[in-house]
């Protein structure tokens, strides 16, 4: 499946829904779509996690960009939604300590 | 034409003189204020304000209307520029002191240590005033020869003496109305307290200060037993690296690399699970570090994942410590709420958690 990210606002903060399989080629394009939250990052930016089926390394390597560029400018990152699979990766890999998660 | 404040000849003659060396002595408040700011980060400390100001023509106006006498030319008023540092504890207008005796020539004759002013029996405005001159091999300006010759005043003095100084002054003490003795004395019975406060503050430091240090020799010298799990305490404990072999070790499963982020979100944790010293501590990574690594291996070994968080050690010891312990999936629950807040996902983690472990056989 192809991997979608669209960004949209809500409620004052930025939406970022990431939708498919973020591996590896697909991470370079996510790399691109991410870049208007790098940009904004002093503000509150969700990602929205629902449908993304699979993260790879290169996959929690930008979440670990946006998470040090909002810690940097002072916004909030929160990963909304997750699923068994990327929970799984997150407690694997200690990432579920480093994030704000909200329940879909 | 310029404003006279109704003075008299010599009186305008200062005044006059004031006015050409406006530009001078703004040029030399910038300069002593960023070397002081420069010298004061370079030390490492830490002081509530450094301000400077450079005298206004209607207070210089009514300085010399009262004593302008006093004064035979502008140079002679030694706060045409005054600048102010102002501490957080009294023993650091001490090292400001020693700072600024450093960085300025200082008139002696002139400069004033108004906390050794005072009688046995009384309180009030304790504060150190230096008068100082800038050394042209600090700093020198060939088209501005005359920022090394003008006096300027600094004052150093604490939070609070600055407060009661202000409210001091305030209340009169330049205003020409003398204040009633009852109000005097109350005013310097608070400088009293002010003064017995900023001791305090002082003694309260060092007390933390020696308290950190023998605690950190304590856990240098491995008596961990002996050392109360806090929060000090364990950012010591943290500074030995002790989860860092584990987190080696399972990111040798992947060759992956380690993110490091602060674990002191674990302190809870640990002190939840009932740890009261760090050898509470210590020993849970001894003893459980062999099925935790056990845990992450069977959690990433089927992965080609190449990258983790410091977390990872610490999660897992945790995760194995409860489980050792027998409180099951309250327990697993209990490390996740703590450590990121009670969520719905927390019982799906643990529920994870929970049949990998005993997939694993780590439940009896």
């Amino acid at each position: 499946m192809k991997m979608d990210v669209l960004i949209g606002e809500e409620g004052g903060a930025l939406v970022c829904t990431l939708r498919g399989r973020l591996d590896t080629p697909a991470s370079q394009e996510v790399m691109k779509a991410v870049q208007p939250l790098l940009e904004q990052a002093d503000r509150e930016i969700i990602l929205d996690c629902r449908d993304l089926e699979y993260i790879s390394s290169s996959g929690l390597r930008i979440l670990l960009m946006l998470r040090k560029e909002t810690g940097r400018k002072g916004g909030r990152l929160v990963i909304r939604g997750i699923r068994e699979a990327i929970r799984q990766v997150f407690l694997m890999t200690g990432f579920y300590n480093l994030f704000e998660i909200r329940e879909a | 034409m310029m404003e006279d404040y109704g003075l008299d000849l010599h009186g305008r003659m200062i005044l006059e003189e004031f006015r050409e060396l406006e530009p001078v002595l703004f040029k030399m408040k910038d300069t002593v204020l960023s070397l002081i700011r420069k010298d004061i980060a370079d030390k490492g400390l830490m002081v509530t304000a450094t301000e400077a100001r450079v005298k206004q023509e209607q207070s210089l106006a009514g300085k010399l209307e009262r004593k302008g006498s006093k004064y035979a030319t502008a140079e002679d008023i030694t706060d045409l520029l005054g600048v102010r540092v102002i501490t957080f504890y009294s023993d650091d207008v001490d090292k400001i002191a020693a700072m600024v005796e450093n960085l300025f020539d200082i008139d002696r004759e002139n400069s004033v240590d108004k906390r050794k002013m005072h009688h046995l029996d009384s309180f009030g405005y304790n504060s150190l005033h230096y008068i100082c001159r800038i050394p042209a091999a600090v700093c020198s300006d060939p088209d501005c020869p005359r920022m090394n010759e003008i006096p300027f005043e600094i004052q150093i003095r604490t939070a609070l003496q600055h407060v009661w100084a202000t409210l001091y002054h305030d209340s009169g003490y330049k205003s020409g109305v003398e204040i009633p003795v009852g109000y005097l004395r109350d005013m310097n019975r608070l400088a009293g307290m002010l003064e017995l406060v900023d001791e305090q503050f002082c003694r309260i430091r060092t007390g933390i200060n020696d308290y950190r240090r023998r605690v950190q020799a304590l856990v240098a010298d491995g008596c961990l037993e002996e050392v109360e799990l806090d929060g000090d305490t364990f950012k010591s404990y943290l500074a030995m690296q002790p989860f860092d072999h584990l987190n080696r070790r399972i990111a040798a499963l992947n060759q992956a690399e380690i993110q490091d982020v602060s674990l002191q979100k674990f302190l809870p944790v640990l002190r939840g699970l009932g740890m009261k010293t760090l050898g509470d501590v210590d020993r849970m990574v001894k003893e459980c570090s062999e099925d935790a690594y056990r845990l992450a291996a069977y959690q990433l070994g089927v992965t080609d994942i190449d990258i983790i968080t410091s977390t990872v050690a610490p999660q897992n010891l945790c995760l194995v410590y409860v489980l050792r312990k027998g409180v099951g999936r309250a327990g697993l629950k209990y490390v996740f709420d703590t450590l990121n807040g009670e969520s719905a996902g927390n019982e799906a983690l643990s529920e994870m958690v929970y049949a990998q472990a005993e997939e694993m056989k780590m439940i009896e």
